[in-house]
């Protein structure tokens, strides 16, 4: 059986988690979450909505530092004057996720949590039926690797590639207190717990402190609208010229790299970039090319920070 | 004309569509209907070891379960290769096929029903290849049992004429190019849906989404042994079909025993990834072709060697393998030529009809050869082309008739408006232009089975309301044949086109028609649909002359009304109507179309064999990134000779869609699979065009006035998809200067070749 | 299954409907409401689109219990009794459908973009429509209806 809530406060929302002991999912916008569920790859009983509870849906200015309600819809962000003016790179990256009507529904939070995806998984019952085995669904071999330890599945969050390039910070609650820390640090490098957030805590607000001197972002994709990324890097620079370049899609993780425009060259970035992704087949773009891509748009983000 | 011919016309069932209120096959409902849902094949190549129905059965709300054995009767839409029953029996032969159907008091049921039946199969050697296919196997591996010398050759099609092997061999300008085409489907935004019903007076009817009513009608008769006057296909709004809706259905045959069986409504409705499985799509295809010129560019030889990868069953299949060499004969004049194609079964979907239908892959092959002589002898690709075009009026090697040909003005409306002279081969690095040309059938000149009967009839209908009512068996897909129909009969009859109504593809009470394939309803139904209506007007004029004592050659049907020249006479369109219908009442007058005998009389002769062909011209612009390998289409050219636009409106439509299909299959869109598993059978992976991927599109239509056509109408569905794709490829020649010859061109293999080429 | 309260078309009923269910569903298989197209039901191709108190939304990925006190509108509720809206007038028209099958959801789509982007330009009426898939346009007839549309809604 299937049970839908619908509570109007956090408190409830968390009361509801308590009660429902792990038996449970909560749906932000749900336009990802939706789609798990009809495949049956979701299989918890009761769906907590978070979508009515009002204060979870803002965008506010304060002291130079954005926050920003974990419901609110991607369409809010790219339809902000303060984001378009200050932050434009996150405008950039919610505008490159799915389709205009579905950023209407699909929030900031939501797509931070966005699950990690591998073209042997995000299949139906009956299709994987028909492959036996993954290690994220059942059976102990990976279709991809051939392994049987790890999930390679690829976090495919634009605006995770964005707000960790722009150094952005998350609130936590749960029952007892709020926390804050940095977005970069609830992901796990791995392709089935893809984050540290269990779920008796509700991601709340994000924060970005600072507009960076210069910004990049580019998204490698087939189509020029509603793809998943095949590649997301986000690129800022800031007053004391670090660089923050963070590459999504490539692996289980956003991958991070910081490091001072002083001290850094292309030849060591790039390497920086192909060791720490893990990148395997596990998209329908061909693996060399993902690989030869990291290189291609970190030249041109290169390119573009010096020549311009 | 005078009247609705040649007007750009909104379709009359537009409104329909716009407010939801349009009908399509899902949107059935009927008292006590039950549910259909399919259990599928998780094996490629397997025997059924055992299947287990007993829980499933005791399941609530199951009412029946069937399986292969209960509709062991094989079919097909081709009377040669009917070679696939409604479910698996004893074996499976792709992974996705039916085993069994569970109908139960809803689709929840029927799907909890499904996933409590046990199925033990034991797997058979699997052949995922064409060349796995073309090998000797034992004759247990064998996918069918049909095939000859224990290989998994479906069918050799070959036809060659004056030697071109011995001219290519000594030719001095020659082009050879091996090719690789992935295999594409038809996107069609509705699923397969058909509603069955078993009526009291044991008769069945069954509303499906089919382009094919009668053949559908044919196929169920042979399959469930029901005499052909016992069965009612009707076809409701359909949401698209582009040659995927042109076979008859397991599903079609499941839901219509099923409704037999238990005496009560049965419907069953594709999901999206069911709709992947059924595919029906182009079939992934290798090409090894040559063509020589001489040195001043006319076209000596071409030679093919085609192998297409037909997957578990054979569908069009048979035809597919003559039309992906025989639509080489044109449009340019070629007297020495020769193909062969074979035709594989592979433990995949299995491939049919897709729009421009065998000729979109092969087209690509000539016009990039050409393509490469031009290049290589220094001359303009659209001079080099234009040297070599049929004529009007002409004949090709293999006897194809040819009448009317705009292809000439085809090409200089793209070349102009393209601005080609001063920009090929002088824009800049990474930015390019290509032209290709096409041609096509304008209609089948054979039926499928043969027979003796014309391939339509058009019954019009007068009564005394005033209203015309047009029967036909003419299925609408969205290409406005219904409106065709309106149009028609309003042109001829000279009254408003809400005067005309249409009553169609209901095979109890519109007379046949074969159906939406092949691009045959504008010239044939058109043809047979103007007879129809011009001799309603002759019964009419008959009556009218007799009682106002005037000469029937000088009534003219116009604007609603009827009179002489002199307006001696001048009534209204009731008024004549109930002059002719005095004394006899509401009368129906017919008109059909048989095409002429055409062709050779040779082996093959008749593949490819039209009344009429259409020609076409397209000019593409792209832009490559030449670091990513990122293509992007820019702008298409498009002119196409449809002979005489009846509706420009949906002449346009045609051929923008066109663009966008073409547009597909050539930068994005491929059936992927791995071990006969389908990887994309889903929107997200199948990457059809969006908005924002599809480039502006400039489209000339270019009317030749076939001396056959109605009206001097051809065909304008199919023919403008096959120059899309050369042109493109073409166009990244231009820009970047590597050849492709594997389509669908991604950036991946873009950039693979730029770097080879540095 | 549980008994809800919905509100389509600004007729308010009450229904059964299963909790996990989707608003497309219930549309078509409880309301009888069939206009609205079930085409991939996984949120790639905008057929379903529908107005949830007036913004668009898919429904094929909205769960109904989530629209209990919204005001629904699907394609049926746009132009019952009263003259077609621009939009579907200049489809219509333009022939901005062929086999008709997206149009619903491209109809919704379009009319709340034109009601809160009126002046918008071609690529932004391009931009607005990624998210509906049509196989049969081409998509330049369904952007010059909605061009249209929106002059005619200005003037």
């Amino acid at each position: 059986m299937e049970y839908y809530h619908s509570p109007d406060s956090i408190k409830d929302a968390l009361s509801m988690a308590r009660e429902f002991d792990g038996n449970f999912i909560y749906f932000a916008g749900g336009t990802d979450v939706q789609i798990y569920r009809k495949q049956k790859l979701e299989k918890n009983e009761h769906i907590i909505d978070l979508k009515s509870i009002q204060d979870l849906n803002s965008i506010s200015m304060k002291d130079e530092v954005l926050s920003l309600g974990a419901m609110t819809p991607l369409d809010d962000i790219i339809k902000s004057k303060e984001i378009q003016n200050y932050f434009p790179l996150l405008m950039e990256a919610a505008k490159s996720v799915a389709t205009p009507v579905i950023r209407k529904t699909a929030t900031i939070g939501g797509n931070l949590l966005v699950r990690n995806r591998c073209t042997f998984y995000n299949q139906s019952q009956e299709w994987r039926n028909g492959v036996g085995s993954c290690l994220r669904d059942v059976g102990d071999i990976c279709q991809v690797t051939g392994g049987n330890n790890d999930c390679y599945s690829r976090n495919v969050s634009d605006t995770a590639a964005a707000l960790i390039a722009l150094n952005a910070e998350i609130t936590l609650i749960n029952s007892n207190e709020m926390t804050q820390k940095p977005l970069k640090d609830i992901y796990l490098p791995c392709g089935i717990k893809f984050h540290d957030l269990d779920n008796k805590n509700i991601l709340t607000q994000i924060h970005v402190p600072f507009r960076p001197k210069k910004w990049w972002y580019k998204k490698l994709r087939v189509r020029k609208t509603l793809d998943f990324t095949s590649l997301t890097i986000a690129a800022t620079v800031d007053n004391d010229d670090m660089a923050r370049i963070c590459l999504n899609g490539v692996s289980m993780a956003p991958i991070l790299i910081e490091e001072s425009l002083d001290t850094l060259t292309i030849e060591s970035l790039i390497k920086q970039a192909r060791k720490n992704c893990k990148t395997v087949d596990n998209d329908l773009m061909p693996l060399k090319y993902r690989r030869e891509m990291i290189n291609v748009f970190l030249e041109e983000w290169w390119e573009y920070e010096h020549h311009k | 004309m005078t009247g609705a011919i040649g007007k750009p016309t909104p379709y009359i069932d537009a409104v329909q569509k716009v407010t939801g209120q349009a009908m399509y096959a899902d949107d059935y409902k009927f008292p006590n209907m039950v549910y259909v849902s399919c259990l599928r094949s998780t094996e490629s190549h397997a025997k059924i070891k055992s299947l287990e129905l007993k829980k499933a059965e005791a399941s609530p709300g199951v009412i029946a379960i069937v399986t292969g054995k209960d509709i062991p009767v094989p079919f097909g839409v081709l009377s040669i290769s009917r070679d696939e029953t409604a479910m698996a029996i004893e074996k499976v032969r792709y992974q996705g096929e039916i085993v069994a159907a569970v109908a139960a008091e809803t689709i929840e049921a029927a799907e909890a029903g499904v996933k409590l039946i046990n199925v033990e199969y034991e797997p058979l050697t699997e052949f995922f290849t064409p060349q796995d296919s073309l090998k000797t196997c034992t004759p247990d591996e064998q996918i069918h049992a049909h095939t000859k010398d224990h290989k998994n050759i479906h069918k050799t099609a070959e036809l060659r004429f004056n030697e071109p092997e011995k001219e290519l061999e000594t030719a001095k300008h020659k082009q050879t190019g091996e090719f690789k085409f992935a295999g594409v489907t038809h996107g069609f935004t509705e699923p397969h849906s058909a509603v069955a019903m078993w009526n009291g007076d044991e008769t069945l009817t069954i509303i499906s989404a089919t382009q094919v009513p009668h053949y559908l009608q044919k196929n169920l008769s042979k399959v469930l042994g029901l005499p052909l006057h016992k069965i009612q296909v009707k076809k409701p709004v359909l949401g698209g079909g582009f040659g995927g809706k042109s076979d008859p259905f397991p599903h079609e045959m499941i839901v219509s025993f099923l409704s037999k069986k238990i005496k009560r409504p049965v419907k069953c409705t594709f999901s999206r990834e069911e709709v992947f499985i059924t595919h029906h799509g182009r079939h992934p295809t290798e090409i090894n072709m040559s063509l020589s010129c001489d040195a001043g560019g006319k076209i000596t030889a071409l030679d093919a060697d085609i192998i297409i990868d037909g997957g578990a069953y054979g569908s069009f299949g048979v035809v597919t393998s003559y039309y992906n060499g025989v639509l080489l004969q044109g449009p340019y004049e070629i007297n020495k030529f020769g193909f062969r194609t074979r035709r594989t079964y592979t433990n995949k979907h299995q491939c049919g009809a897709m729009r421009g239908h065998g000729a979109v892959n092969p087209r690509y092959a000539v016009e990039t050869l050409l393509d490469m002589m031009a290049h290589n002898m220094k001359m303009d690709p659209c001079d080099l082309r234009e040297k070599n075009f049929l004529s009007e009026h002409s004949s090709t090697v293999g006897e194809f008739r040819i009448t009317s040909n705009g292809i000439r003005d085809c090409i200089a409306a793209v070349r102009k408006k393209s601005d080609w002279d001063s920009r090929y081969g002088k824009l800049p690095y990474g930015h390019g232009l290509g032209v290709a040309c096409g041609f096509f059938i304008s209609g089948s000149a054979l039926p499928i089975l043969w027979n003796r009967y014309p391939q339509t009839v058009v019954h019009a209908k007068l009564d005394f309301d005033g209203r015309i009512v047009m029967f036909s068996g003419a299925s609408e897909i969205g290409q406005g044949s219904d409106t065709l129909l309106v149009q028609i009969a309003a042109e001829e009859l000279g009254i408003p086109m809400d005067f005309v109504q249409v009553e169609v593809a209901d095979t109890k009470t519109t007379p046949v028609d074969l159906g939406s394939y092949s691009s045959r309803v504008t010239f044939m139904v058109g043809n047979a649909a103007k007879t129809a209506a011009s001799n309603i007007r002759n019964e009419m004029v008959k009556a009218i002359s007799k009682e106002k004592d005037t000469t029937a050659e000088s009534l003219i049907f116009r604007n609603g009304r009827i009179f002489t020249k002199d307006k001696s006479l001048d009534i209204t369109w009731e008024e004549g109507v109930e002059m002719a219908m005095a004394g006899r009442g509401a009368f129906v007058e017919s008109g059909f179309y048989i095409s002429p005998k055409l062709g050779g009389n040779f082996k093959g002769a008749g593949a490819g064999l039209s009344p009429s062909y259409s020609f076409g011209a397209f000019i593409s612009e792209v832009e490559v990134n030449p670091k990513t390998g990122e293509t992007n289409v820019i702008k298409v050219w498009g002119a196409h000779d449809c002979g005489k636009a009846l509706n420009p409106l949906a002449v346009e439509g045609q051929i923008e869609g066109s663009i966008h299909m073409g547009l597909g299959q050539t930068m994005s869109e491929e059936m992927r699979y791995k071990n006969g598993q389908q990887l994309n059978a889903n929107f997200f992976d199948y990457r059809i065009p969006s908005s924002l991927d599809t480039p502006d599109m400039d489209v000339t239509i270019i009317e030749s006035n076939d001396p056959e056509g109605p009206y001097g109408a051809k065909e304008a569905g199919e023919g403008p998809i096959h120059p899309v794709l050369p042109s493109i490829g073409n166009a990244v020649f231009d820009a970047v200067g590597v050849r492709m010859m594997e389509l669908p061109i991604t950036p991946d293999k873009v950039l693979k070749k730029i770097k080879e080429n540095v | 299954m549980e008994k809800v309260t919905l509100t389509v078309n600004g007729f308010t009923q009450s229904v059964l409907v299963e909790s996990h269910e989707t608003i497309l569903d219930t549309l078509r298989n409880r309301l009888n409401l069939t206009g609205t197209k079930k085409c991939c039901d996984e949120g790639t191709c905008g057929s379903c689109t529908i107005l949830m108190d007036g913004k668009p939304v898919l429904g094929c990925l909205t769960p109904t219990l989530r629209c209990v006190g919204k005001e629904i509108l699907t394609i049926e509720g746009i132009s019952s009794g009263e003259s077609l809206h621009l939009v579907q007038k200049h489809l219509v028209k333009s022939l901005g459908l062929q086999c008709g099958f997206c149009t619903p959801g491209v109809v919704m789509t379009a009319i709340p973009f034109l009601e809160e982007n009126p002046h918008a330009s071609r690529n932004e009426i391009k931009e607005s429509l990624s998210g509906n898939l049509c196989r049969c346009t081409g998509y330049k007839k369904i952007i010059d209806a909605v061009e249209n549309a929106a002059e005619e809604m200005r003037s």
